[in-house]
């Protein structure tokens, strides 16, 4: 069992400083090291698509289930996807029963702000019929273990489940003003086309560092997330007090599109397709 | 994977070949997996796979009662929150707790109560959390085996543990285990648990129809089903400490070779 507290002993803290600055991390990881990714996919029976995803000692399940409703009116032909998060009080003794607090809604928000902008989830295929029927999709994520740095853990996790998804196809019926299914399914093939991948530094002095664990998480004075597709940068956001300089952002700009290749290459979420017709 | 579209029950919940539609005689239980320490950061934890259900459990205590009102001066306090994920049911259930998962952790913990030597830790609390990712019938059961389970990994003293079944009755014969679909479609419904260091009941719940025969015969059924439950949830932990045993006499070796060198 980890020895966890909402405040950090400065003995400690200065042990993390003096130690990034030797460019050395706590865990033996180097500067710009993920730890490192673990993945399953559909594992839950009840979901249109799931996937469990640990990043270190870091663990989020993510599901995803589908409802049939009204399209927004600016938008009559397009799907919703949404994404919530749960920052369970089973996962950390760091996290408190009730409604969901700042920490859950920046997560749920900077994942969701990843996928939406990136072309990703494809609104337009999720349409039944213009005006009356689209698909509003609900990607949950529940974290089970934190470890520090939910917000890539849950990217992955989230974009895992959006890959695996299997979701009954549906056409109108004019005559009866209602949906009947094929019983045919759409997949992930056909849902997602841009990966998103969102990428977490951390930021100690003027010290940057990439996938903060769970101490370096509570003495760092901010952090920056940069979403990344293939060739763009889709979403950023800056959380804490640190702040960082235009040169910094720039090289981080840079670094983010190099490590988003990697991971697309390293952990091929395209294997999670799901296999169903 | 769902295969099914509508939420439709079938008419007969037994195949033509005598079989319960996933393929068990009556008096089958579903398969079991067990595992306990999953959650690093809890000071218990354990993992629980019963047919579909997949459960979390994690254990923090004995700590400090959060709100101070609810501490008690001469015991400790249990307190339990079962919750199911938005994903873990056939429609997605809305994210905020309902009055049956409310229901449910107070059952579970009256259940798991008996067992606990709350007066030895006055004015603190353990708190037991338990989360349904995937549900198919019988969580109230699984969960309450899941969380004793999770309270013994947690090291917490303890008379022993509690292992808790349904047992019912489906297209009026008697079966153990009654999955989601037999659950909902079925006649009869009786969950039931045991605290295994007086064998007496610390858990019972009944919905439909049954003669006084008939109890007999649920509750004799249940039992033999929670005796083959009980071994289960005691080699995972026996599991657990042999491991350990095995880790640190090996870490011993290592060091007592580096003390000759």
């Amino acid at each position: 069992m980890m020895d966890i507290k909402r405040i950090i002993s400065k003995i400690e803290r200065d042990y993390i400083i003096s130690n990034l600055k030797k460019e050395e991390r706590i865990d033996g990881r180097g500067l710009w090291e993920y730890r490192e990714f673990q993945i399953k996919s559909d594992i839950i029976a009840s979901a249109e698509g799931s996937a469990d995803v640990s990043l270190g000692d870091t663990k989020i399940i993510t599901g995803l289930k589908y409802e049939v409703g009204e399209p927004f009116p600016d938008l009559p032909d397009e799907g919703v996807c949404t994404v919530m998060a749960e920052l369970l009080p089973l996962a950390s003794p760091l996290f408190e029963r009730g409604p969901p607090d700042e920490q859950s809604i920046e997560l749920a928000r900077v994942v969701d702000r990843g996928i939406r902008h990136a072309d990703c989830v494809q609104t337009k295929n999720l349409c039944i019929k213009e005006r009356e029927a689209v698909y509003i999709l609900f990607v949950d994520m529940y974290v089970i273990n934190y470890s520090g740095n939910l917000i890539d853990a849950g990217g992955v996790s989230a974009l895992t489940t959006l890959i695996s998804a299997h979701i009954p196809e549906g056409v109108w019926n004019s005559d009866k003003g209602e949906t009947d299914w094929t019983g045919k399914y759409i997949t992930g093939e056909t849902l997602v086309k841009e990966l998103p991948f969102v990428v977490t530094y951390g930021k100690i002095d003027d010290i940057i560092f990439l996938d903060p664990s769970l101490p370096e998480e509570l003495v760092c004075d901010g952090k920056i997330s940069i979403s990344v597709t293939e060739e763009k940068i889709t979403s950023i956001q800056k959380s804490g007090a640190a702040t960082f300089s235009i040169d910094e952002i720039k090289t981080l700009g840079k670094k983010s599109l190099e490590i988003g290749k990697k991971l697309r290459k390293d952990l091929n979420l395209l294997q999670y397709l799901s296999k169903i017709d | 994977m769902p295969l099914i579209i509508k939420d439709e029950y079938p008419k007969k919940l037994f195949r033509e070949d005598g079989k319960r539609l996933d393929g068990r005689s009556e008096k089958e239980l579903r398969p079991i997996k067990m595992e306990v320490g999953v959650i690093q950061n809890a000071d218990g934890s354990a993992y629980l796979e019963w047919g579909n259900n997949k459960i979390y459990a994690a254990v923090y205590g004995p700590r400090e009662v959060h709100p101070h009102h609810l501490a008690k001066p001469d015991r400790g306090v249990l307190r339990v929150f079962y919750r199911m994920a938005t994903f873990s049911v056939f429609d997605r259930k809305r994210p905020a707790p309902g009055r049956r998962e409310k229901e449910i952790s107070m059952i579970v913990a009256d259940c798991i109560e008996p067992v606990l030597f709350l007066e030895l830790y006055p004015g603190t609390s353990f708190e037991v959390f338990i989360e349904v990712l995937d549900a198919d019938g019988g969580t109230r059961c699984a969960s309450t085996t899941v969380a004793a389970l999770a309270l013994a990994d947690a090291g917490i003293p303890m008379k022993s543990l509690v292992s808790a079944v349904a047992v019912g009755k489906i297209d009026g014969k008697k079966v153990v285990d009654l999955s989601g679909i037999e659950d909902k479609a079925g006649d009869a419904d009786l969950p039931i648990a045991i605290t295994w260091y007086n064998e007496e009941v610390s858990l019972l719940q009944f919905d439909g129809d049954m003669d006084l025969s008939e109890m007999n015969d649920f509750l004799s059924d249940a039992k033999e089903a929670l005796e083959s439950i009980h071994k289960t949830q005691l080699n995972v932990l026996k599991s657990k400490y042999l491991k350990l045993q095995e880790e640190t006499k090996t870490n011993k070796e290592k060091e007592s070779k580096k003390g000759d060198e």
